[in-house]
C-alpha cells in the first residue's frame, strides 16, 4: 500500500554547489560533520532488524563513538525538549494503559476501587467471564459490522464529492465549505441534532409519513442499529472526501491530456486513469475511518443515551456502562483490552503502511 | 507511450494555461448533469439537517415535538432562555478556558518535541515517531478508568485534588492532543529549509534560540493548525468531560447532555433550547473552520487523522 497523502511533504532541500559563498565554507563543514551521525543512525535503523550489531547494542556503538569525531547534531543534541512533552504522554498514556492491564486482573468494584492497590488478584477470571458470559462478542460483532457497513457507504459518497468537486466551477469554494460542515460540527453536536430529528413524531417520522411510510421506532429496538449507521455515515463521508481530494490532487495534469487525446470516455477514465491514484489514500481513510468508528463513543453515548439499547451496544459504550453503570470496573478494564487487541490489527497496518520518515532524512527506513 | 509524448508536446504549446476553457475540458471528470446531480445531492444531505437545527431552535418545543420542518411560530427567545437554564454559560466559559489552554500548551510542547524529533537522530528516534502515530489511536474508552484511578489516587496519596477540577480535564485533553498535535509539526518542521538554522548556529543561536527565533517564526501555519486540533480535541470531548467534571466545572458538552436527561420526566423536552444550545456549541468551532480552513484541511491530510 501507498501513502500518497504523506508524498507531498516537502523535503528540505540540502546544501549544495549554489550555497552563497561567504557560506560556503562553513556550511561544508557542518555537512561533513553531520555526516558522521547520519551514518550511525542507518547503523542503527538497521541493525535490529538485520542483527548484524555483534554483541549487545550499546556497548558496541560507546565503543565506536570517541574515535569520530562527534558531528554538531550530536554534540548538543536538546534532547532535555522531549521530556515535558514525553513525560506528559509517559504518565497520562502509557502509566494508565498499564494500569488498566493490571487492572483487568483484579476484582474491582465500587468498594475495592478507593484501595485498589490491595483488590483481590483474580487472574483471567474477568477475561474468561468478558469472553463467555458478557455481551461482549455480541458487541464486538456490533462495532465491527457497524464500522465495516458505514465505511462501504461512505467511500462512494466521498469519491463522488471529490471527483466533483476537483474541478473549477463557479461557487467551488463555497460548494467544498459546505461538504466540510457534517466534518465540523462537534460529534454531541451532531449526535443531538439527529437524536431530537428522530424523536417519534419528529421531522424525519413527518417526512417519511408524508410518503406513506411507517418507519418504526428509530431510537429504541432493533432499527437502532441502522440509525447508528446513518447518523455515522453523515458524519464521516468529509473525511474520505478530504483524503481523496488530496489523492485526486496528484494526479498529473499529462494524464488527463493523455486520456483526452486517446478519446476515452469520462466512465473509462475515472475507472482506468483516475482511480488508481486513488487507492493510496483511500486504503488510508479505510484504516484511520474504521480505526475512528470503531473508537467512537459520543456518537452512540449522546444519540442513545446509556443504558444503550441492546442492538446499539458497541464496544465504547459497553465497556462505559459496566464501570460506571454497573461499577464492575476489573470486567470493564478487561473488556477495555479487548478493544484494544481489536483495535491493534487496522493500528498495526497503518503503522506499516505509513512512512515515518523522509526519504531524505538521515536514518529513515520506508 | 505516444498519447505521452504528444501530452508532453502540447503541454508546451502556448495556449495550454492553467484555467483555460480547453484546459477544463481536458481536466474534466464528469458529464454537467452527473456533476450537478452529485452536487446538489450532497448539498442537501449536508444542509437540510443544518437548516433544520436553526428552524427547530427558533420554533416551540411542541413544534417540533410533532415533527415541523418549518416552525409554524417563530421566537428567538430560546437563545435568551439557554444560559440560565442548564447552565450553558459557565459550560461553555469552562470549555472555552479548559481548550484554550489545551491549545497553546500544546502546540508549545508539540513544537519543541517535534522539532528535536525532526533535526536531530537519538536512539529511539524511529519508535517514538511510530508511538506518536499509535498513541492517536488509543480508544478513550480504555483510557477513562485508569486515568480516573490515577486522578483519584493522586488525592488520596499526594493530596492533590484532580478529579472535578478544570486542572484534571486539561492536563488529560493536553497528553490526548500532544500526539496528533506533535504529528502535525513533525510534518510541517520537515519542510522547512536547515539552512537559516546553520546560519543561526553560526551566528552563534543556542538550541533554544534556534528554537524561539528561527523555527517559531516560521512554524506559524504548523502551530495554528496543532493548537486547533487540540482546541477541537477539548472541546468535543464528552467521555471525560462526563466522568470528570461537577456542575461547576462541567463543559459545553456535558451542559448540552443535562437537556437530555432532562426529557425522561414525561414532559415535552426543551426541544427548541436543545437545538439552540446545539447551535451555540457548534458556532465557535465552525467559525474557526472556515477562518483556517485552508491550513486545516492541509494538516488533516498530512497527519492523516481526524
Amino acid at each position: 500500500m501507498t501513502t500518497d497523502s504523506f508524498k507531498d511533504l516537502r523535503t528540505a532541500p540540502r546544501p549544495s554547489a549554489g550555497t552563497p559563498a561567504p557560506m560556503a565554507g562553513p556550511a561544508q563543514a557542518g555537512r561533513v560533520a553531520t555526516a558522521g551521525p547520519a551514518q550511525a543512525g542507518r547503523v542503527q535503523a538497521a541493525g535490529p532488524g538485520a542483527g548484524a550489531n555483534p554483541g549487545p547494542d550499546g556497548p558496541a556503538r560507546l565503543n565506536r563513538r570517541p574515535a569520530r569525531r562527534k558531528g554538531l547534531s550530536e554534540r548538543n543534541r536538546p534532547l532535555w525538549m522531549l521530556i515535558p512533552g514525553g513525560l506528559l504522554m509517559f504518565v497520562i498514556i502509557v502509566v494508565p494503559l498499564l494500569l488498566g492491564i493490571f487492572m483487568s486482573t483484579l476484582s474491582l468494584d465500587q468498594y475495592t476501587l478507593r484501595k485498589w492497590v490491595s483488590a483481590p488478584f483474580i487472574g483471567v477470571e474477568n477475561f474468561v467471564e468478558a469472553l463467555t458470559s458478557s455481551p461482549l462478542l455480541h458487541s464486538v460483532w456490533l462495532s465491527v459490522s457497524y464500522s465495516l457497513i458505514a465505511m462501504v457507504v461512505t467511500l462512494p459518497l466521498g469519491i463522488a464529492a471529490a471527483v466533483a468537486t476537483q474541478n473549477s466551477f463557479r461557487g467551488r469554494a463555497v460548494v467544498r465549505s459546505i461538504f466540510l460542515v457534517p466534518y465540523v460540527l462537534p460529534s454531541f453536536v451532531v449526535a443531538t441534532v439527529w437524536r431530537t430529528m428522530f424523536q417519534p413524531d419528529g421531522v424525519i417520522d413527518s417526512a417519511l409519513g408524508s410518503v406513506g411510510i411507517d418507519a418504526g421506532l428509530w431510537l429504541n429496538g432493533p432499527q437502532t442499529f441502522w440509525t447508528l449507521v446513518l447518523v455515522q455515515i453523515w458524519a464521516s463521508w468529509p473525511f474520505i472526501y478530504l483524503l481523496a481530494l488530496s489523492g485526486l490532487q496528484s494526479v498529473d495534469h499529462e494524464v488527463h491530456e493523455a486520456s483526452a487525446l486517446d478519446g476515452a470516455l469520462w466512465w473509462n477514465k475515472l475507472r482506468y486513469v483516475v482511480f488508481p491514484y486513488l487507492k493510496g489514500p483511500l486504503a488510508l481513510a479505510f484504516l484511520i475511518g474504521m480505526l475512528h468508528h470503531i473508537n467512537n463513543f459520543t456518537l452512540p453515548f449522546v444519540l442513545f443515551g446509556v443504558p444503550a439499547p441492546a442492538d446499539v451496544e458497541v464496544l465504547p459504550i459497553l465497556t462505559y456502562v459496566t464501570s460506571f453503570q454497573s461499577f464492575r470496573f476489573g470486567l470493564s478494564a478487561a473488556m477495555a483490552f479487548v478493544s484494544l487487541v481489536l483495535i491493534a490489527i487496522p493500528l498495526f497496518i497503518y503503522l506499516r503502511a505509513v512512512k515515518l520518515d523522509d526519504a531524505e532524512t538521515p536514518g529513515g527506513k520506508k | 507511450m505516444t498519447a505521452t509524448a504528444t501530452a508532453e508536446r502540447t503541454g508546451a504549446a502556448p495556449s495550454f494555461r492553467p484555467g483555460s476553457k480547453r484546459q477544463h475540458e481536458v481536466t474534466r471528470l464528469l458529464p454537467g448533469p452527473l456533476l450537478a446531480c452529485i452536487l446538489v445531492f450532497l448539498c442537501a444531505l449536508v444542509l437540510i439537517p443544518v437548516a433544520y437545527i436553526f428552524l427547530a431552535s427558533v420554533n416551540s418545543d411542541i413544534g417540533v415535538a410533532n415533527g415541523e420542518f418549518v416552525p409554524s411560530t417563530f421566537s428567538l427567545e430560546n437563545y435568551g432562555k439557554i444560559w440560565s437554564s442548564v447552565g450553558l454559560a459557565t459550560g461553555l466559559a469552562n470549555s472555552v478556558a479548559v481548550a484554550g489552554m489545551t491549545a497553546v500548551v500544546s502546540a508549545a510542547l508539540s513544537i519543541a518535541t517535534a522539532y528535536v524529533l525532526v533535526r536531530y537522530q537519538f536512539r529511539g528516534r524511529l519508535t517514538a515517531l511510530r508511538g506518536l502515530l499509535a498513541l492517536q489511536s488509543v480508544p478513550g474508552t480504555l483510557m477513562v478508568l485508569p486515568v480516573f484511578v490515577l486522578f483519584s489516587s493522586s488525592a488520596s496519596y499526594l493530596g492533590i485534588q484532580v478529579i472535578g477540577t478544570q486542572w484534571g480535564l486539561f492536563i488529560t485533553y493536553l497528553t490526548f492532543a500532544m500526539p496528533f498535535s506533535t504529528w502535525v509539526m513533525v510534518t510541517y518542521l520537515r519542510g522547512l529549509p536547515r539552512e537559516l538554522e546553520e546560519a543561526a548556529r553560526i551566528d552563534g543561536a543556542s538550541n533554544v534560540g534556534v528554537l524561539v527565533r528561527i523555527i517559531l517564526p516560521l512554524s506559524w501555519p504548523g502551530i495554528v493548525v496543532s493548537g486547533i486540533f487540540a482546541f477541537l480535541l477539548g472541546w468535543n470531548d464528552v467521555l471525560f468531560a462526563s466522568v470528570m467534571t461537577r456542575p461547576e466545572s462541567q463543559t459545553a458538552a456535558v451542559a448540552l447532555q443535562v437537556f437530555g436527561a432532562s426529557q425522561e420526566g414525561g414532559a415535552i423536552p426543551l426541544y427548541g433550547q436543545m437545538m439552540a444550545a446545539s447551535l451555540v456549541c457548534a458556532a465557535p468551532v465552525v467559525i474557526l473552520y472556515l477562518i483556517f480552513q485552508r491550513y486545516l484541511v492541509g494538516g488533516l491530510t498530512a497527519g492523516g487523522v481526524k
